[in-house]
């Protein structure tokens, strides 16, 4: 009962009551009010042509008595008639003794013209007191007339009232109900259907009845946060691949080193080979797993930058001087121009170790003898460092996969020469992680350019 | 020397231990945080090799108690979290240093030979291996009383290897030490390769005897001995 109580659409039934109730309630007193003042008026009217009547049948007697011809008149007859002065002059017999409201006073004596008041046998009756002129002497009449029919007819009118409102309430609500059951029922659907999607069904998608609607709406948004679920769970299928092969490799090597060692005995000078080849693997390994910590801790928002005032320039000269031996090994030449001046805030050592990546990147891939250009200027408002290499260039299809973990455009340039793989996924989050991004650009056998792009406001990241 | 190791993965605990008694130390293994903390309080050792990741007490706690009774022993941390917040927290709990698992064997004992020069001041003015001779003071280097031109870099790389002479360098060492890079993802392995080729250009190659030596899998070596 209690789960009952708590669905939306008894909810929505229970305060669309709620609210009709009140609403009818107002509607009803109003209309009643508005009613009864109405029949008063009508009864006011009709009181004041009676009294007219009445006043045509006094007569005053010579002796300043007053006689009233009611003649044939059927009914009760409730009169009085007060002197100026303030004294009951007359008073009819189905009166009985008793006055029409408190004795008329001297000084105001048409006040109230007209009231409502209960006489001493329980009779509700409307009084109407006006002044009359009788000869030369002035008067003041008062005529009373039962109220009983008015209010035997108002009262049906609010008991009609009263009765209907439950009705139309118990109405209101069913159908309410059922429209609010109609209404969510695509909700219960699309509840059942989404338990239904786990991981090893990323790629089904909500039925929307319509789009356009708000259900619709919410169903969109869920199954666009489906896509994008899907698409995540697609790329840690793939890195946990790519992954493993990486550490598979370096794993495999070490092994049948190993094995063929312990099977071949051998001098020491081998057996002094055969470890170091092994270890060899191991500080490949232990480079892999270190960047891939790295990435592990960028993903999780765990590396906070510590932000300072940078250099790009020189920033740039510096990670270009780490690596100029490794590009005049290759006798490649490299240039480094730009505003000395342009600064940023950020992180000094994420940066650097993406403007090392890159340039490592462009040292790696250009050929003998070739040049590599660093640039640093600004644009849009943006703080820009370009990285010219003089390498093979990359295939449009391949710039966005550039910065994936463990993408190598060639597939055969693995490990050795290639590297982890990692080293542009990491330049690519530390520049994400300043709110900027790099741009790749490439021109047909004239290499690529490398375009970091940061906001030079220093603003926040995803991951500060 | 007289080295307590605190570490409860039994090969790794094996092979610190050999490794330090072949060097000619006295080695004690304790494999549980109480053991570890029982034998520091209780013996006296000159150092203290400490694993952060131990089973019941964690080598932090240990520190910590150690510290409060004022043991003042030098401690080496070995941790395999290589974050910030990890190594504030254990230099902050009282460690002299520490070292991110995987780690190199020589980097472990050239740390731990810093911890003990650690106060003594250096009055070592200049360094020498056989015939190859660096005067720390004019910066001047010769071999056979030949001078020989170097860059700055190549200077501080060959005067780090004369320093560790006859001892195994490993590349996260001369990127430590020499290149002051702190962060070990850094791609400097092939940078390092290169300045040691440069480097044994200068030094070696007009020379009979060659004292640049790669030791494959681990790293350099500055020696006279052909092996």
């Amino acid at each position: 009962m209690a789960r009952f109580r708590t669905t939306l659409r008894t909810r929505l039934t229970l305060l669309y009551i709620s609210l009709l109730c009140v609403v009818l309630v107002l509607y009803a007193a109003s209309t009643s009010i508005f009613v009864w003042q109405g029949l008063l008026r009508q009864m006011d009217l009709s009181l004041d042509r009676d009294l007219e009547t009445v006043e045509n049948l006094i007569a005053l007697m010579p002796d300043g008595s007053i006689v009233v011809n009611t003649g044939d008149q059927e009914g009760v007859l409730l009169l009085e008639v007060w002197s100026a002065s303030g004294t009951l002059i007359y008073q009819s017999a189905d009166l009985k003794g008793q006055l029409l409201g408190a004795p008329v006073k001297k000084e105001d004596p048409t006040h109230p013209a007209n009231r409502s008041l209960r006489l001493a046998n329980k009779m509700q009756v409307r009084v109407m007191t006006r002044p009359h002129r009788l000869g030369n002497q002035s008067v003041v009449v008062r005529l009373g007339v039962s109220e009983n029919a008015l209010r035997v007819e108002f009262g049906q009118l609010v008991a009609a009232l009263t009765l209907g409102l439950p009705i139309a309430l118990l109405l209101a609500g069913v159908t309410g109900y059922f429209v609010a059951l109609r209404a969510l029922r695509p909700l219960d659907s699309m509840a059942r259907r989404a338990k239904q999607i786990n991981a090893e069904h990323l790629n089904e998608r909500l039925v929307l009845e319509n789009p356009d609607d708000e259900l619709g709406h919410l169903g969109t948004a869920f199954n666009e946060t489906l896509a994008r679920l899907e698409h995540s769970f697609e790329q840690l299928k793939q890195f946990t691949a790519d992954a493993s092969h990486e550490l598979r490799t370096p794993l495999t090597a070490m092994r049948s080193v190993g094995e063929v060692a312990l099977q071949n005995g051998g001098d020491t000078q081998y057996h002094h080979d055969v470890i170091g080849s092994m270890l060899e693997e191991v500080n490949r390994l232990t480079h892999l797993v270190d960047n891939l910590m790295i990435l592990a801790r960028a993903d999780s928002g765990r590396i906070p930058l510590q932000r300072g005032e940078v250099g790009l320039l020189e920033l740039a000269t510096e990670s270009a001087v780490l690596l100029e031996v490794l590009a005049e090994e290759k006798k490649q030449s490299v240039q480094i121009e730009g505003d000395e001046s342009l600064t940023v805030i950020g992180d000094r050592l994420i940066l650097r170790q993406a403007l090392v990546a890159i340039i490592h990147n462009a040292v790696k891939y250009s050929p003998p003898q070739g040049s590599i250009r660093v640039r640093v200027g600004t644009r849009n408002g943006d703080a820009l460092v370009e990285i010219h290499d003089s390498g093979p260039g990359i295939a449009r299809e391949h710039h966005a996969k550039v910065f994936e973990r463990f993408y190598r455009v060639d597939k055969a340039r693995t490990r050795g020469e290639g590297g982890s793989g990692l080293g542009l996924s990491i330049a690519d989050w530390g520049v994400r992680a300043h709110g900027g991004q790099i741009e790749l650009e490439c021109y047909e056998h004239s290499g690529c350019t490398f375009r970091i792009r940061l906001p030079q406001n220093g603003s926040s990241g995803p991951s500060s | 020397m007289k080295i307590l190791i605190v570490e409860d993965e039994p090969k790794v605990g094996k092979a610190l231990t050999e490794g330090l008694k072949a060097n000619g130390d006295e080695v004690t293994l304790a494999q549980t945080g109480e053991d570890g903390f029982f034998l520091a309080s209780s013996h006296s050792f000159d150092l203290i090799v400490l694993d952060v990741m131990l089973p019941g007490r964690s080598g932090i706690e240990v520190l910590k108690t150690l510290r409060k009774q004022g043991l003042q022993v030098p401690v080496l941390l070995l941790t395999a979290k290589d974050s910030i917040e990890d190594r504030v927290l254990g230099l902050d709990a009282g460690a002299d240093d520490y070292l991110v698992k995987p780690f190199a064997f020589p980097e472990l004992r050239a740390r731990l030979r810093a911890l003990l020069r650690r106060g003594k001041t250096e009055t070592i003015v200049s360094l020498k291996l056989g015939t190859l001779e660096m005067d720390l003071t004019t910066r001047l280097v010769t071999r056979d009383a030949r001078p020989i031109e170097l860059t700055v870099r190549e200077f501080e790389l060959l005067e780090f290897l004369l320093r560790n002479k006859g001892r195994v360098v490993s590349r996260e060492m001369l990127a430590r030490d020499v290149w002051k890079e702190s962060n070990r993802a850094t791609p400097l392995d092939n940078v390092i390769d290169v300045h040691i080729a440069r480097l044994r250009r200068k030094v070696d190659d007009e020379f009979e005897r060659k004292l640049v030596r790669t030791v494959r899998g681990v790293g350099f070596m500055l020696s006279e001995d052909e092996r």
